[in-house]
């Protein structure tokens, strides 16, 4: 299966607020939560989908996200992480971004 | 038992599901757009944070700003074709996907009006809830083996670019 084309969110330019953000070369984490809602089985799927993970990847994620309430998923610029959580929110998980301390 | 929900050799999907179902699953459908135009509370697990810090609160405005609409589109649109499509016989690998996030977003709105958590017990059946949270329960089990017939038709392996 494909991935989700960009083409897919044609309205957004997740480019245009980075702005005069001061922003370091820290890269930024993309993180998804634990939610009681969303299945097991729909989260792994989310992640190989829109990540490329295999199969083992995507589950032990999950299982980090169900066991420990988190898990960073990926990773890189600030428009790259703002991206991924636009595609993870599409998708209907709780996923947010922070900066890599 | 094999699953209801397959995908057929010529790549369109057949989802056995009797005509009731498919009338509450549109009737539900048909709801969510307004509660989501109108930002009804319930909708909010539609609508992350990205940025959940109180520093980020300027961050976090501009990201909105510049998805919500998209975002808004994007479920809006997945729950018209599943009103569209709740009676037809077989859908498109498009029309499926539709079907899975308005899905997906009917199951968070309900989750989040019963209040659902982990371990959670079916309430009593005479709950003026139960009615409900049987719903929540049969989005689930259909979101189960949605997602069953689509996981199976994703490498193991990963795709090559898929790395962290």
């Amino acid at each position: 299966m494909a991935v989700v084309p960009p083409e897919a969110a044609p309205d957004v330019d997740l480019g245009t607020i980075l702005g005069e953000d001061t922003t370091t070369d820290k890269p930024w984490l993309v993180i998804v939560w634990n939610d009681p809602i969303n299945l097991m089985s729909y989260v792994t799927y989310v992640l190989q989908k829109l990540f490329g993970y295999s199969k083992e990847k995507a589950t032990t994620l999950m299982l980090d996200v169900h066991h420990k309430g988190r898990a960073v998923v990926s990773s890189g610029t600030r428009e790259r992480a703002e991206l991924d959580v636009y595609r993870l929110h599409e998708h209907g998980l709780w996923a947010t971004m922070e900066q890599s301390t | 038992m094999s699953s209801p929900i397959r995908r057929r050799r010529d790549g369109r999907y057949v989802i056995r599901l009797d005509p009731n179902a498919r009338t509450v699953l549109a009737d539900l459908a048909r709801q969510l757009p307004e509660a989501i135009a109108s930002r009804d509370p319930m909708v909010r697990r539609l609508f992350p944070p990205a940025y959940p810090t109180h520093e980020l609160a300027g961050a976090e405005r501009d990201y909105r700003e510049l998805v919500d609409t998209a975002l808004v589109n994007h479920h809006t649109q997945a729950l018209d074709v599943l009103v569209a499509t709740a009676q037809a016989e077989t859908l498109s690998e498009a029309e499926f996907h539709s079907w899975l996030d308005a899905i997906g977003s009917l199951r968070l709105v309900i989750g989040t009006r019963l209040d659902v958590h982990e371990d959670m017990e079916a309430p009593d059946p005479v709950d003026p809830l139960a009615a409900e949270y049987g719903l929540f329960v049969f989005l689930g089990e259909l979101q189960y083996l949605m997602v069953e017939v689509l996981a199976d038709d994703l490498p193991d392996e990963g795709r090559p670019d898929g790395g962290l």
